[in-house]
């Protein structure tokens, strides 16, 4: 809890004496990446001839980026490390593909009410029901949003208030974003099937940064599947790539919006995410994250919990391999009165993975008869992994319902074992069955069962990676 | 609630007394080099010491206030006098103590204390050891305990061998200004296989408007030994803001035991930041005992490091933050050793716009295996304008550790209270009992006359009547 590293770092930072320009020996809280400026905030905004509020938008978001340190939080500055990231090359894309408001519904995937799909700086696809497009739903991405409804587009983005204004890497999404998702269910609607967001990445140094601006009116209720992945055959040799992007929510009053993710970026990607949502009266909000790829995962997710009897669910599971690191911070407000929070994430890490799990769940004194619950939770499957877990509560308003949370990091549990074991599977068996059994609860929340599997064989393929059974089976 | 927040009045101004000594000597108001060299003057120290003490200075310096707890940049670091001698020796007895200065310990209950059950008695008043006594059993057993700068001259060597070896004087800016201006504080060392039979216990007392009080203990255990050691503190309340910056170093040796109870009561202007941190070796086990009523801030995080394998770490902390008071405290256990187990326990109590924050560090290195941790805090908010914060830090890195956390914010419930006043007790009575049975896990723990203090100064910061 010392403050003083930063100028121990500091000096870390300096460069070596000596002819050897590389490898550059950084801070763990030194950017990893120099191409925010604001030239190319200028050269955006140019590149699509942007009207002057988004320019000014984006002058004023590379503004805050530059102001603001990488850490916000005085909690949370030892527990930072962007080592793992090598972006000093990478180049973020100027212009990417737009699409309207898709027509055609013939190519729609089984079960899925909508789907877009982001290929590197492309759209592969954009697809949605007609029911969907009868009842106004509106898919298409910023750059067809900005043809077709400016005003409306303005309203969401302007100011910047579906992203935290203290963070220095959602000004860097707020300024420097290329690519964009707009999607507003209309008041009253019920889509019964959920949308697909797919976004594929890894080019060796190339940066995607984009925004993706989710509205429910009032009654509205959605499901979303986001998956990241890669955009094709990346070698693992490659050089680094970077994802930044958002999901910024704004629930109407006794709106309904659940979200899945699923996030196997490829090794050599880097991802910066920012979960933000506003939930109004009555309205429900559900997390449910897998991180499993990328290198190094900087996540934050921020829940205001603004309206009466509002609620939010958030689960979140890691599964570690390798070097990788997941720096997951997570802030829930209670605002309004009679709100609900239930936050569970779950860490299970092999090699010499880490996780830096941050939480904070912060009682307004408006907050009356709050329910808020965190809990993190972790399983250290070798002995160069780390767990840390930082699980706080700041509170105004005693008379709640629950302000609670609680924390366990311990190995795979002997007992556990010696039952499956006495039930003849072999102690293998046993191990793998108990870990992804720990993880199971963001698994049963994917939507669309194609996915669930899917997860399920991703988290099993990394286990069997990670513990070499995999090369045994093969020998 | 808000009757509740209508009857609790702050009742410590009666306990709090200021006489008027004439110092002796002291420093010129605040911190130079040469107020640095001329402590070490008056104290005739050796010249390590003067060093030792320089470098911390040049340290302090160099340090910035840290900003992680709030308030900490309205000191006036200036406005301190950083060395203030009371009486030109150490008294060996009673008699000779001045009057004035036993007026004050009268009141504190010292001559009473000792009758009764104490062992020993170190009273600090303002910066020198001005009284102490130890009973001829203590020094039969070898036992040592004496002030901090007498052991300096009395007992060089494992003096210089344990200084500064467990809170550096680099570790923190405000161990490094105890380090460099530290004065008077308890010494303890109690020899192998020794058991002291009883509580050693000091008071320590703060006099003397924006006088620094940067005392300095230091307990060396030695094998298979067991001590209890017990301060309270009680303080003048002056207008303007007072400074207490203390270290406290324990070393536990292999199979010792060593309690450290402390009651902290300082008045309502004092900034009381404290570095305490013991080191357990082998199969030893330390208990901070940590409660805090007093001062208008306290940061105090008793720690503990688990360096020897089968080392055992025992923390309680309570807080009660009530108008105008931040308690920032909690606690750190640091398992560096294989088979180590630590427990912290936490309560803290949050009334008319007081703030508690319990700020925990747990850390499980690398090659710490089997070790078993628990954390436990609990907070009680008496009403909507107070604030309580929990920041708990959770650091593993061994793949065998078992570690569980909980923790809980609420308040007195409607029904508890409802139920005894239904069988006869004042609303008022009613919470009271209610707060004293949520520290019971710390009362519990102290010898009977102190929980029979402890339980009488929560009763009073929790009522309005004399009752």
């Amino acid at each position: 809890m010392t403050t003083e590293s930063s100028a121990a770092s500091a000096e870390a930072s300096s460069p070596s004496p000596g002819p050897r320009p590389r490898p550059v020996r950084r801070a763990p809280t030194d950017l990893p990446f120099r191409f925010a400026d604001k030239g190319l905030a200028q050269a955006l905004a140019a590149e699509r001839a942007e009207p002057d509020w988004l320019r000014a938008e984006r002058i004023a978001a590379f503004e805050a980026f530059e102001r603001l340190p990488i850490e916000p939080n005085q909690l949370y500055t030892t527990y930072l490390d962007l080592r793992n990231a090598e972006l000093s090359d990478v180049r973020p894309y100027l212009r990417t593909a737009s699409a309207p408001n898709a027509i055609a519904s013939t190519r729609l995937p089984d079960g899925v009410a909508g789907l877009i799909d982001l290929r590197e700086d492309g759209v592969a696809g954009l697809v949605l029901e007609p029911a969907a497009i009868a009842a106004g739903v509106i898919l298409e991405t910023f750059g067809a949003s900005l043809a077709r409804d400016p005003d409306g587009l303005r309203a969401e983005l302007e100011g910047g208030d579906g992203l935290p204004d203290d963070d220095k890497l959602a000004a860097l999404t707020r300024g420097f974003w290329s690519q964009g998702i707009r999607l507003h269910v209309p008041a009253g609607i019920r889509l019964e099937r959920p949308i697909v967001m797919r976004w594929a990445v890894g080019v060796a140094d190339r940066a995607l940064i984009a925004r993706t601006r989710i509205s429910l009116g009032d009654g509205a209720e959605a499901t979303i599947l986001e998956e990241l992945g890669p955009s094709g055959v990346i070698p693992v040799d490659a050089g680094q790539s970077l994802l930044a992007g958002s999901l910024e929510v704004t629930l109407g009053r006794d709106a309904r919006l659940e979200v899945a993710s699923l996030q196997e970026l490829p090794p050599t990607t880097i991802a910066f995410q920012h979960r933000h949502a506003v939930i109004g009266e009555g309205a429900t909000l559900q997390w449910a994250l897998a991180q499993l790829g990328s290198r190094l995962v900087r996540s934050r997710v921020d829940n205001r919990l603004e309206g009466d009897r509002s609620s939010v669910e958030q689960v979140e599971i890691v599964f570690g391999g390798n070097d990788q690191l997941f720096d997951l911070t997570s802030y829930t407000r209670h605002v309004g009165r009679d709100t609900t929070g239930n936050l569970l994430s779950k860490g299970a890490l092999m090699d010499r993975s880490r996780s830096f799990m941050k939480g904070m769940i912060v009682i307004d004194r408006s907050a009356i008869g709050t329910d808020s619950y965190l809990g993190e939770f972790g399983m250290n499957l070798s002995k160069a992994t780390r767990s840390v877990a930082i699980p706080s509560l700041e509170i105004d308003q005693p008379d709640c319902r629950r302000a609670a949370h609680s924390s366990s990091v311990g190995p795979i549990d002997e007992s556990q074992l010696f039952y499956l074991e006495s039930r003849g599977i072999p102690p293998d068996e046993a191990r793998k069955f108990i870990v992804l059994g720990f993880l199971e609860p963001v698994v049963a929340r994917v939507p669309l069962e194609d996915a669930r599997d899917r997860l399920r064989e991703r988290l099993e393929e990394k286990w069997d990676a990670g513990t070499g059974a995999g090369a045994t089976a093969a020998a | 609630m808000t009757a509740t927040r209508e009857i609790v009045t702050d009742q410590r101004e009666q306990f709090a007394f200021h006489d008027d000594i004439a110092y002796l000597r002291e420093t010129k108001r605040g911190l130079t080099r040469a107020t640095v060299e001329e402590i070490s003057a008056f104290k005739e120290e050796p010249d390590w010491m003067l060093q030792y003490r320089l470098r911390a200075y040049e340290h302090f310096l160099k340090r910035p206030i840290p900003t992680w707890t709030d308030g900490l940049d309205k000191i006036n670091f200036d406005n301190i006098v950083y060395y203030r001698k009371p009486s030109e020796r150490e008294e060996k007895s009673w008699d000779d103590v001045p009057d004035q200065i036993k007026a004050t310990f009268e009141k504190l209950g010292i001559p009473e204390a000792e009758r009764k059950f104490l062992a020993g008695v170190g009273a600090q008043y303002d910066s020198e050891v001005v009284y102490h006594s130890v009973k001829e059993e203590l020094s039969k057993l070898g036992v040592v305990f004496m002030g901090t700068d007498q052991a300096l001259k009395e007992y060089p060597e494992i003096f210089r061998k344990y200084f500064g070896t467990v809170v550096p004087a680099e570790d923190n800016k405000f161990s490094a200004l105890n380090a460099a201006v530290w004065s008077g504080g308890s010494f303890v060392y109690v020899p192998k296989g020794i058991e002291v039979p009883l509580p050693l216990q000091a008071y320590f007392r703060i006099n003397g408007e924006n006088t620094g009080q940067f005392e300095r203990t230091l307990i060396v255990v030695d094998e298979d030994a067991k001590v209890h050691y017990i301060e309270g503190c009680t303080a003048p309340i002056y207008a303007t803001e007072s400074l207490h910056v203390a270290v406290v170093e324990v070393v536990a040796l292999p199979r010792s035991k060593v309690r450290y109870t402390t009651i902290q009561n300082w008045s309502n202007d004092v900034y009381n930041l404290v570095t305490k941190r013991a080191h357990a070796h082998e199969n030893s086990t330390v208990e901070w005992i940590d409660a805090n009523t007093g001062s208008r801030k306290t940061v105090k995080f008793p720690a503990i490091y688990l360096r020897g394998e089968g080392a055992t770490a025992d923390i309680i902390s309570v807080a009660v933050a009530g108008k105008g008071q931040h308690q920032d405290t909690g606690a750190k256990a640091v398992h560096l050793a294989p088979n180590t187990r630590s427990r912290i326990v936490s309560k803290s109590v949050s009334k008319d716009g007081g703030r508690a924050s319990y700020r925990g560090h747990l850390k499980v290195s690398p090659g710490a295996t089997n070790v078993v941790a628990s954390v436990r805090c609990d907070a009680l908010m008496l009403d909507d304008i107070s604030r309580s914060d929990t920041y708990p830090y959770i650091d593993i890195q061994e793949d065998d550790t078992s570690m569980t956390h909980e923790a809980t914010v609420g308040k007195v419930s409607a029904e508890q209270v409802f139920y005894l006043m239904s069988r006869g007790l004042t609303e008022n009575e009613a919470t009271n009992l209610i707060v004293q049975g949520f520290l019971e896990v710390f009362t519990k723990e102290l010898p009977m006359e102190y929980a029979i203090e402890f339980n009488r100064l929560v009763k009073l910061e929790m009522e309005g009547s004399l009752g």
